[in-house]
């Protein structure tokens, strides 16, 4: 050691060894960190006291820690968790349950309302469980508007509102709603510590939140959950964490408490589906029904309108093709038809027209004039029933003339062709196509009786029983005379007489004629007219005279000519 | 202009004209017809200051008339920041009133900027409040109208004056 050494161990030997122990205490690690240790309880509360430095330096790598040491041992830290989870599960689940209870005892409460049986009705429409529909609705609300005001003055902090709410004075509202507030707990709180935590008013519900400065009222359209109290009071809360000095000293300035509308803001967040629901609901099914009755109702009657239209165009039309029919008038009121006109009595029933077109008697009023129709149908018509008419005849009317066709009595066509001009309309006749099947059958008759031949003994002496036969013969022939008449016909009888071939020619002449004679009286004298006697007979090819009975007799023949046609 | 909002309560013995009056502020209107005001009405008033650049909004709680106050009316005065007294010159009673009123707040909640107003003004046969007394209240309480609720004399001087008082004695308070 030299001098200097030794003056300075002299001179700072004290503060040398001092420095001495620093720098190993410095220099030695589990020195240092004895020293640490023995100060950082204090250093990290006096760091946390100071500002949020500390808090925000650890968060991050305790977090890291954390994650690191729950992966690493999960057991561990599960068990050491235990004891708190249990709880904070249990409040979690206890809150649920409230909330469910709520929700189930407003279930209840309006099973037995008649908006609860309406419920019931929709929720069974709409193939839900009852409970669960009630829950869909009794969950329906929306905060309105929100006032937050002092506790101290009843003044304004602050008012959010939906754009659609009606606000009145706000100030005024703030005011009176502290009133009534004041009012409720002197009058109604014995010991003044009562406070109006909600009202009812027709749709909405007023809830009011209490906070040490401030009071947060909701006005609530719907029906809230309990639970929405408790996100209130939470807002209530972070209110009060960042404006509870402005709010205690609130005296009515506004920018004491800046922006605390945005925060007032997050309550009308609280809605449920309100909006969607409104947007999307139907209209209620009583106004579907009704709007679809009326619908029916409204198609109903359109179609029968519809309907008795058409009847009343169709009406219109069969009647017009109806001959002898003539509408002047014709209308409709409802379901009932009235026809006025002029109708031929020979015309068809105007009633059995409109049954045609399915339109009921009872349904149609007629007034109708008779009058007599010149239409072609009418006319034969009345000539059918002016002469009657058969099945094998009918009458057609072409302008003025009548026709008359198919088979008919001669006596009746003869009435017809005599009467015909007495109908009005009916000028000519054409009977062209008639035929008389009686009259033809005369004729065959009468042709079947022509050229009966009686016979002479000798000279004017009958054959014995032929002058009778002749005679017979004669009242037939008188009665078809006078029936001939009825057919239109005349009917001439001619008397031959022939003799045979033996003696004299000149006698036989007269013998002939006499014969002739003879059998023309015998003829008269039964009542026949109009006989004529002709030639005797001459008889050829036979040179030789002889005897011959044969051609002793006399023959009668007839003759049908048809009298003239009246004109 | 600032917004301000400030709580006015209006007290006074019975039938002295304090609804009147409000009315006569806030709507420059007046009724002959007398309806007792039930626990309190509450009004709504902005006067501006533009030299102040204030908008002064008054929420006026029109509280029902008492020559006494119970806990339901003191309880609505909590919180004021100024008090219209609503006295009638035509009964000296309601002055005597005012002042056992006055004295009651003010041992409630503390000294608050006021203003009384000694009403009826208009009807001078009947006033009956001499000037000896009415000099002795001025000087106690400086702000005192005569006024008229039904003619409107001095009724929004007065109230415009309470509306600076309050905001004079806001700023102090600053």
């Amino acid at each position: 050691m030299n001098d200097l050494d030794q003056l300075k161990e002299l001179l700072f030997g004290a503060e040398k060894q001092a420095l001495d122990t620093i720098a190993e205490r410095v220099e030695r690690r589990e020195v240092r960190t004895v020293d640490v240790a023995d100060i950082l309880p204090e250093a990290i509360h006096q760091s946390h006291q100071k500002d949020a430095e500390l808090v925000e330096s650890l968060t991050q790598p305790v977090g890291e820690c954390l994650q690191r040491a729950f992966r690493d041992d999960p057991q561990t830290y599960g068990d050491a968790l235990y004891p708190v989870m249990g709880p904070a599960i249990r409040k979690s689940i206890m809150h649920a349950l409230r909330t469910f209870t709520q929700q189930i005892n407003e279930a209840v409460e309006h099973s037995v309302s008649p908006k609860g049986l309406r419920w019931r009705w929709q929720a069974t429409r709409a193939g839900v469980p009852f409970g669960e529909y009630v829950l869909q609705k009794t969950m329906r609300y929306r905060v309105e508007q929100a006032y937050l005001i002092s506790r101290e003055n009843g003044l304004l902090v602050g008012h959010v509102h939906h754009e659609a709410s009606k606000i009145k004075d706000s100030d005024a509202v703030s005011a009176m709603f502290t009133a009534i507030q004041d009012f409720v707990k002197e009058s109604f709180s014995p010991d003044r510590t009562g406070r109006l935590e909600s009202a009812d008013m027709g749709d909405f519900t007023l809830w009011a939140v209490h906070g040490p400065h401030a009071l947060l009222v909701c006005v609530i359209r719907g029906v809230p959950p309990k639970s929405l109290r408790a996100d209130l009071s939470a807002i209530l809360e972070r209110i009060h964490f960042r404006y509870g000095d402005a709010i205690r000293e609130y005296k009515g300035d506004t920018s004491s408490v800046p922006e605390v509308d945005v925060e007032l803001e997050r309550c009308l967040r609280f809605e449920a589906r309100e909006e969607s629901d409104k947007t999307s609901k139907s209209l209620p099914l009583p106004i579907i029904v009704l709007l679809l009755v009326l619908a029916l109702g409204l198609a109903f009657l359109g179609v029968r309108n519809w309907t008795y239209s058409q009847q009343l165009e169709d009406l219109d039309t069969a009647l017009a093709a109806t001959p002898g029919i003539y509408v002047t008038d014709i209308s409709r009121d409802g379901n009932a038809f009235e026809v006025r006109g002029l109708k031929d009595p020979l015309a068809t029933d105007v009633i059995e027209v409109a049954k045609g077109v399915d339109i009921p008697a009872e349904r149609i009023d007629v007034t109708m004039q008779p009058f007599q129709s010149l239409q072609p149908e009418m006319l034969a018509a009345r000539a059918a029933q002016m002469f009657g008419q058969s099945e094998s005849t009918r009458f057609d009317v072409s302008g003025t003339n009548l026709v008359a066709t198919g088979d008919a009595p001669w006596a009746w066509q003869q009435r017809l062709r005599s009467e015909f001009r007495n109908l009005a309309g009916i000028e000519t006749l054409d009977t062209s196509g008639l035929t008389a099947s009686d009259r033809q059958r005369f004729a065959d008759q009468s042709t079947a009786s022509n050229q009966r031949k009686f016979y002479f003994r000798r000279g004017v002496d009958f054959v014995e029983g032929n002058d009778d036969e002749l005679t017979n013969y004669g009242v037939e022939l008188s009665a078809l005379q006078e029936e001939a008449v009825t057919f239109g016909y005349s009917m001439s009888v001619t008397v031959n007489a022939s003799t045979d071939s033996s003696g004299d020619a000149v006698l036989n002449a007269a013998l002939a004629d006499r014969r002739a004679v003879v059998a023309a009286d015998i003829l008269r004298t039964a009542g026949v007219d109009a006989l004529v006697i002709s030639q005797p007979v001459k008889l050829s090819g036979n040179d030789q005279p002889r005897e011959d009975i044969s051609q002793r007799y006399v023959q009668v023949e007839l003759q049908l000519q048809s009298l003239p046609e009246q004109p | 202009m600032t917004q301000v909002t400030s709580k006015v309560c209006v007290v006074g013995d019975f039938a002295v004209g304090k609804t009147s009056v409000v009315e006569r502020f806030v709507t420059n209107q007046f009724s002959e017809k007398y309806l007792s005001t039930v626990g309190v009405k509450i009004d709504t008033k902005e006067i501006d200051f533009p030299a102040l650049g204030v908008s002064h909004k008054l929420v006026i709680w029109d509280v029902a008339g008492s020559d006494e106050f119970g806990h339901t009316e003191f309880a609505y005065l909590r919180g004021a920041s100024g008090y219209i007294y609503v006295a009638d010159g035509t009964r000296p009673s309601t002055l005597a009133a005012i002042e056992h009123l006055h004295s009651q707040i003010t041992g409630q909640y503390g000294q608050t900027p006021f203003v009384l107003l000694v009403n009826k003004r208009d009807l001078s046969h009947d006033w009956s409040v001499s000037d000896e007394y009415l000099d002795a209240i001025t000087r106690a309480y400086r702000n005192v109208y005569l006024t008229s609720a039904k003619t409107g004399d001095d009724v929004e001087d007065a109230i415009t004056r309470l509306a600076e008082l309050i905001i004079d004695n806001d700023m102090q308070g600053a």
